[in-house]
């Protein structure tokens, strides 16, 4: 609760910045940032991670908010990978051996929504794909990168 | 004697020191790394990765003169109603085909708990149709699955209630309710039936808690139960979860599971048969011999640590394939005591266990840092 009136702070800069190309541009490149810009960040981060995890269960709010079918059976990605566990973030991308192709995180989300969920892929740059993306990596946030492996 | 069966013989001497503590078999502690690198080292290419091959060794210990009789697991089918989820469906038959084919037939089915998905008696009722086509003797125990929409009603109105016992061919057979005896968290939140189901449904929620255990009337139930027991006589302790503490956040235990250890440390010949983690695990507590059984729905992971030192970890399942990974289980009661074969359904010629790092469901991970959820510990969840 106390961080709250810290988080609106910096949301309203974040906005301010939106609005000035060249503000912008500052607060990305030249100036210190404050602790309510980092804050800032942070809550956009983990909005995105809250919904992501929120897909990832199956929960079916989030999903009709974002016009998304992830399943047709009845199952969710986390009964399979309870905490992300065994998506394997930091091996993509890679030589994806279900599919029969070089594959990024996000052909493997789709993979998997497709086909044992059997639901309807999503578009690669949708909002849900990058809910979904934040969540498997802020799961697996200090794996090693190891690109490549199978 | 050549130098592998030695090694196996002073690792067995080590983990079955009389003072060894009840959870010991989910640490490696430096004497047995070394004898796991000796092994690996000895024999690599042959041996299963990382792998304890001990339980022929630890079989011996069971060897007793008996009476044989082959029984069957199945458990974890998470039936959903069969217009939502019709592969479920198909390998819960499968299973119950296979067990109905085995020759000689079996004295009984142990049903392991986890027949429905959302504990919803449409679910509770296909699986019952489901099991009733097999001619055998059938035992059961409760899943979390199939007890929080209706706190167990259907489930004990179908199956029967729990905790019991039997004596079955001079071996007594034990069935637990290690699902239960669940804290209350739905009653300050005035939770629905659907969502105390729900949060209880998801693994890596946090809102059920802590919800495995036998609770302290079944713990004074079971100390009843062994009471007249002799203490070299078989027992067979049949539970939904494990008995032990693999991974508490997945309750991948028992929270009381001290509690049960003091009650079976007197006894000589005690297997734990579970399910509840969908993979392939053993483990020894005390004198205790614990197996994990195949789930026939889907494979979970392995934890990301408590993984018993003891276990030969399965091979990674494929995704693209729903009856990998998964199975059911044949055991045989034997003078040697309990012998267990996972029938798990992957191509003939693929092995149950890893054979190497890369194919090994838990040796796989070794970059992997995995974190708790946290939408379920937000507003309004």
């Amino acid at each position: 609760m106390r961080i709250q009136p810290f988080v609106n702070a910096g949301l309203r800069v974040l906005a301010l910045a939106a609005a000035a190309g060249a503000v912008q541009f500052a607060l990305a490149h030249g100036s210190k940032h404050t602790r309510a810009q980092l804050q800032a960040f942070e809550a956009a981060f983990m909005e995105q991670v809250r919904i992501g995890d929120l897909l990832f269960h199956g929960d079916p709010e989030t999903e009709k908010q974002l016009g998304v079918s992830l399943s047709q059976t009845g199952m969710a990605c986390a009964m399979c990978h309870p905490y992300g566990s065994d998506t394997h973030p930091y091996e993509f991308p890679k030589w994806q051996e279900q599919m029969g192709e070089f594959a990024t995180l996000r052909d493997m989300i789709n993979w998997c929504i497709e086909k044992p969920n059997q639901g309807t892929k999503i578009d690669g740059d949708s909002e849900a794909m990058k809910a979904l993306e934040a969540y498997i990596y802020w799961s697996n946030r200090g794996s090693s990168l190891d690109p490549g492996r199978h | 004697m050549n130098d592998i069966d030695r090694d196996l013989r002073e690792r067995a001497r080590v983990l079955r020191r009389g003072e060894q503590r009840a959870d010991a078999g989910t640490r490696i502690d430096r004497r047995i790394f070394l004898h796991r690198s000796l092994w690996a080292g000895a024999a690599a290419g042959a041996a299963s990765f990382g792998l304890f091959p001990l339980l022929n060794t630890i079989d011996m210990a069971f060897a007793q003169e008996g009476q044989s009789f082959r029984f069957a697991w199945i458990s974890d089918t998470h039936l959903l109603p069969d217009d939502v989820n019709t592969r479920f469906v198909e390998k819960t038959i499968r299973a119950v085909q296979e067990v109905q084919a085995m020759d000689p037939s079996p004295d009984f089915l142990i049903f392991g708990g986890d027949l429905a998905q959302l504990g919803d008696p449409v679910e509770l009722k296909l699986g019952k149709g489901i099991l009733d086509e097999l001619e055998i003797k059938k035992l059961f125990i409760p899943g979390e699955h199939d007890w929080y929409l209706d706190m167990g009603k259907t489930w004990v109105e179908m199956f029967g209630a729990s905790p019991w016992k039997l004596d079955h061919k001079g071996v007594r057979l034990i069935g637990l309710d290690t699902v239960g005896q669940a804290p209350d968290y739905w009653s300050a939140t005035n939770m629905s039936p659907q969502e105390r189901m729900g949060h209880m449904a998801t693994l890596d929620g946090s809102v059920a808690g802590a919800w495995a255990g036998l609770g302290d009337e079944q713990l004074k139930w079971l100390a009843d139960a062994v009471a007249d027991w002799p203490k070299d006589a078989p027992l067979v302790v049949f539970s939904h979860n494990p008995l032990y503490e693999y991974y508490p956040p997945w309750n991948f235990w028992v929270r009381d599971w001290r509690a049960v250890h003091e009650i079976l440390a007197p006894f000589n010949r005690v297997t734990n048969l579970h399910g509840h983690t969908h993979q392939v695990l053993y483990n020894q507590f005390g004198k205790v011999r614990s197996i994990g059984m195949l789930a026939t729905a889907w494979p979970w992971p392995y934890a990301p640590e408590g993984v018993p030192a003891l276990t030969r970890c399965m091979v990674r399942a494929n995704p693209g394939d729903h009856f990998d990974g998964v199975g059911w289980d044949k055991l045989a009661f034997a003078g040697e005591g309990v012998e267990n074969e996972y029938v798990m359904w992957r191509p003939k010629e693929d092995a149950v266990f890893a054979q190497e790092p890369h194919d090994s469901g838990c040796a796989d991970n070794i970059n992997q840092r995995l974190h708790a959820r946290v939408a379920d510990r937000m507003w309004p969840y």
